[in-house]
């Protein structure tokens, strides 16, 4: 029910994620670089309690999971939230590999997924919780369109302080406005319903 | 986890949860009077889920939950969810089910025993929640045992016609007011 299928960005693709992804998806969760930037989905753990997670992810009805790849190899992955009445969706994770920052794989795989909670799923909101120091993923999803409606004070903890959290959303009125063009399908044709 | 027996004021109180209060949990929120800020109205509401809910709250490590008692009947229910241990905060959460007692400070003593208990007795760091910007007196109850602005989220859902804003709050053991 919650892994997701196909996603095309530019430079990236989310894609089914399979077993094969979680020996990465690992090493990600236990990389201190990625640990300072965002709060961890899952801690590190042996291969078996990996697949358990992974079976678990799989019956959920609510969260959605991706693997991303670039250039033919993972290079991330993607955790979403479906609300309960179905009109909006939270971005909860959004993990590239340290090794691949600065690619611009982060914002493509970000706007892809955007593109399908508004243009394919049509909801009606999508939000993201970052840390106030996180500047790149902030950058990302300002370029995006989001705005922040929250800023918590001394939410996370790591590297020996408090960090404050931002809380960010866009409408799907400002997706719109900005990113019309981007489209799942290209307009059917005007004899298409003949 | 259940939390412990916390008497307060006005005949008040914080007790663990039954059972029994988890089955009336499944009346009191299905009514429209008490369903205005929450919702949907409907739900896996049958005996054996509720027995699997309760089990599954009492060995929940991440959360404390108390039903709230008001002259030693229970009258809704109030906690502290998602419970990081490592950041030190939660999300706290009330219910009043017995809408024919609104009005008579119940919530307010509640949330006053809820986050004394959050500071004095587990530690915290921080504690937040999300109250319907049209509930007053949710937004009050918070606001006098030190939870304070940090956000609004507009349009967080639809009601009669009219789209409702959500409150965000956040409170620190230094924003507790000094009642003793």
């Amino acid at each position: 029910m919650a892994l997701g299928g196909t996603i095309r960005g530019k430079k990236t693709t989310l894609r089914l994620p399979i077993e094969a992804d979680l020996e990465m998806y690992n090493r990600w969760i236990a990389d201190m670089r990625v640990r300072r930037a965002h709060r961890v989905w899952h801690e590190p753990a042996m291969p078996a309690t990996w697949k358990e997670r992974f079976k678990e992810i799989a019956k959920d009805k609510q969260n959605v999971l991706w693997s991303i790849d670039a250039g033919g190899s993972l290079v991330g992955f993607a955790l979403g939230h479906l609300w309960t009445m179905g009109n909006g969706f939270d971005v909860n994770q959004l993990v590239i590999d340290p090794d691949e920052w600065r690619k611009g794989y982060g914002f493509d795989a970000a706007l892809a997924l955007h593109r399908y909670v508004f243009d394919y799923l049509d909801l009606r909101l999508a939000t993201f919780e970052l840390r106030a120091d996180n500047g790149a993923a902030l950058k990302i999803v300002t370029k995006l369109g989001h705005t922040e409606f929250a800023h918590g004070h001394e939410v996370d903890y790591r590297d020996g302080a408090y960090v404050d959290e931002i809380k960010l959303r866009m409408d799907k009125e400002t997706w719109h406005e900005r990113w019309s063009a981007e489209r799942e399908y290209p307009p059917l044709a005007a004899d298409a319903t003949r | 986890m259940f939390g412990p027996r916390i008497d307060g004021h006005n005949g008040i109180a914080l007790v663990p949860s039954t059972l029994e209060h988890f089955k009336l949990h499944m009346s009191w929120m299905l009514q429209p009077e008490t369903d205005r800020f929450w919702g949907p109205r409907f739900g896996e509401m049958t005996d054996e889920k509720q027995e699997e809910r309760f089990k599954k709250t009492g060995e929940d490590q991440t959360q404390i939950q108390w039903s709230i008692a008001y002259q030693d009947e229970p009258v809704g229910f109030a906690g502290i969810f998602d419970i990081d241990w490592v950041r030190r905060d939660g999300e706290s959460g009330i219910f009043i089910g017995r809408h024919d007692l609104y009005g008579r400070g119940i919530a307010s003593e509640a949330i006053r025993l809820r986050t004394d208990f959050a500071w004095r007795e587990l530690r915290l760091h921080r504690v937040h929640n999300w109250i319907a910007h049209a509930n007053r007196g949710s937004r009050r109850a918070n606001e006098k045992v030190g939870y304070t602005q940090m956000g609004l989220f507009r349009r967080s859902f639809f009601r009669s016609g009219e789209w409702y804003d959500e409150w965000l709050g956040e409170a620190y053991p230094h924003t507790f007011p000094d009642q003793r």
